[in-house]
């Protein structure tokens, strides 16, 4: 009698939740799609750099924001000061925490236009959200820690890991749907890893839709034997690169004593 | 063309450590001084991690010193009792200097210290060498002959060194002194070279010159003849330790830098001893007022990478 109740009920159960999700993902538009073209980038002998494109439908009359990030972490940076008012120097270091080592976002429009503060907040879009979520030490104040993110911001954008544009999203409309396409240019400097990038559709100040796809980025060939050696075989590692020298300094002597010394 | 270093994980145009390589290896030749402290420096400016610029350098700096050490061997410059004392000294400085480094971290001020240690050697030797030299040049121009530097004034030094034990006779450098003597000096070289995180050829050179009294031409072949057993033992310990020798960036920079020594040893025969002096001392100055120039104008970043131990 409880055992074909118990069942009765959880049949009733998994009904309701599939309604419920039904309900919900048709709230959300259920439209956005995001595909990365390139996601898996291989790092080999020649690599410098990528391109990665995002492209997918959305619903007509949102905007988008796509945020290209690496899991977060956290970052140990040398800190310059002046040493007697006079001299630069390293003075200490900037511990960085809850922060991307790679942190890209786009937008149809500027972000400020786009979405409401708490949203961006919420989602960790933009440069303001994201200085909101990192906790830096040693920091005596919030100016202190405003002056240093923005230090660390210079550093990123400089080592070309963090960017930001507006208005380079391509949106065509056709058959009431609307398709959007971006081309961006995957850094060298970004090193191996998982990368999510997360399309945003965004109306009236608020996200309405999200969607994902991920980019892995990994070592092959030469490129992946020879830092797995430094790494796992350091004592060989070390060797073959003192006998590859020794070699070679001792090959090119040796060719430009047979040039009969003509240099 | 780009390559993609391993170690570095960044990528470089090659014509770029290839073009450094045959500059640095050119000075390597010319002067008997490795070049770190303008390679590394450099290696820095375009990208390449601090710590792995250092040890990657002194990767490189094995085949240079080889091709230069093996080129200035077959003109008969290299006085190899010697290089063996200057090293026994130099492997004895380093493992002080190396525990000096940590002491200083410990006390907090270690930069400072480095940093004033380099600018002040670099300064002090450089201004030294161009003195020097300067006067000797004059004074042959006056005389028309060779000159021996300021023998006269230094008598009681020289009496004191002559009283020291276990005088030896260093055939190839045509001087007799006690072999404590290389020993000490190769051992203070190596202190300060541990400190500035640099090999030392630059102050090698002037001690051979100035404190051991060896000619110009044995001074470059012999400091060589050194520094490559010096930087065989850098490459192997930052290799196994610190894991920081990127081997696609030290055959880049070889294949200049071997090729670079070999040109700067040609070159170097057909230049005086006293004026290989004085261009190595407005070298030296030149890097002594970029330092300063670096220590005193407002960086255009004020984080860097730490170096990650």
């Amino acid at each position: 009698m409880f055992n074909i109740q118990g069942s009765k009920l959880s049949t009733l159960f998994t009904l309701l939740i599939c309604m419920a999700v039904l309900l919900v993902s048709g709230t959300a538009s259920a439209m956005l799609t995001a595909k990365a073209n390139h996601d898996n980038i291989k790092i080999d002998f020649f690599y410098h750099g990528s391109s990665v494109s995002v492209s997918g439908i959305t619903e007509p009359g949102t905007d988008l924001v796509i945020k290209i990030t690496s899991p977060e972490g956290h970052e140990t940076l040398k800190e310059k000061g002046k040493v007697g008012g006079l001299l630069w120097m390293n003075v200490g270091t900037m511990k960085f925490e809850h922060v991307s080592n790679l942190y890209s976002v786009h937008s149809t429009k500027k972000l400020e236009e786009l979405l409401v503060p708490e949203e961006m907040d919420k989602y960790g879009i933009g440069y303001k959200a994201i200085e909101k979520q990192a906790v830096l030490d040693p920091v005596q104040n919030n100016e202190e820690k405003a002056k240093w993110f923005s230090e660390f911001l210079r550093f990123k954008e400089k080592s070309k890991l963090y960017a930001s544009s507006n208005g380079n999203i391509e949106m065509k409309e056709k058959d009431g749907k609307q398709s959007y396409y971006i081309l961006t240019q995957w850094p060298y400097q970004a090193p191996p890893g998982d990368y999510l990038v997360t399309v945003y559709a965004v109306k009236d100040g608020k996200v309405v839709d999200q969607a994902e796809s991920k980019v892995l980025v990994e070592q092959a060939g030469i490129v992946k034997t020879l830092a797995g050696m430094a790494k796992n075989k350091a004592a060989l590692y070390g060797l073959i690169s003192i006998v590859s020298a020794l070699g070679a300094g001792f090959g090119v002597g040796l060719v430009f004593r047979k040039g009969g010394g003509a240099h | 063309m780009y390559l993609y270093l391993p170690v570095a994980l960044t990528s470089i145009n090659i014509l770029i450590p290839v073009g450094l390589g045959l500059a640095v290896g050119l000075l390597s030749g010319l002067f008997g001084v490795g070049g770190g402290f303008l390679m590394t420096p450099l290696l820095i400016m375009f990208g390449i991690p601090a710590t792995v610029a250092a040890a990657t350098d002194s990767n490189q700096i094995v085949a240079a010193s080889t091709s230069g050490t093996y080129a200035h061997w077959r003109v008969g410059n290299v006085d190899f009792k010697m290089g063996f004392h200057l090293l026994i000294g130099g492997f004895v400085g380093g493992l002080v200097g190396v525990q000096a480094i940590k002491i200083l971290k410990a006390m907090g001020n270690a930069d400072f210290v480095i940093k004033m240690t380099y600018v002040i050697m670099l300064g002090v030797v450089g201004s030294y060498m161009f003195i020097e030299s300067l006067n000797a040049i004059r004074k042959s121009k006056n005389k028309g002959e060779a000159v021996t530097p300021v023998e006269t004034k230094d008598n009681a030094f020289t009496r004191f060194l002559k009283s020291l034990p276990l005088q030896t006779r260093y055939e190839k450098s045509g001087v007799t002194h006690s072999m404590l003597l290389p020993i000490v000096f190769g051992g203070f070289v190596g202190i300060l070279a541990a400190l500035m995180g640099v090999g030392g050829g630059f102050l090698m050179v002037p001690v051979m010159v100035y404190i051991l009294r060896m000619p110009m031409h044995v001074v470059v072949g012999t400091s060589l003849f050194q520094i490559l057993f010096n930087c065989i033992e850098v490459t192997f310990l930052q290799a196994y330790t610190n894991h920081n020798v990127d081997f696609i960036l030290a055959v880049l920079l070889l294949l200049g830098s071997t090729v670079g020594a070999q040109i700067g040893t040609v070159f170097g025969r057909k230049l005086k001893g006293e004026q290989l002096k004085i261009i190595l001392a407005v070298i030296v100055l030149v890097v002594t007022v970029k330092i300063v120039f670096d220590l005193t104008l407002t960086p255009s970043l004020l984080l860097a990478q730490a170096g990650g131990h």
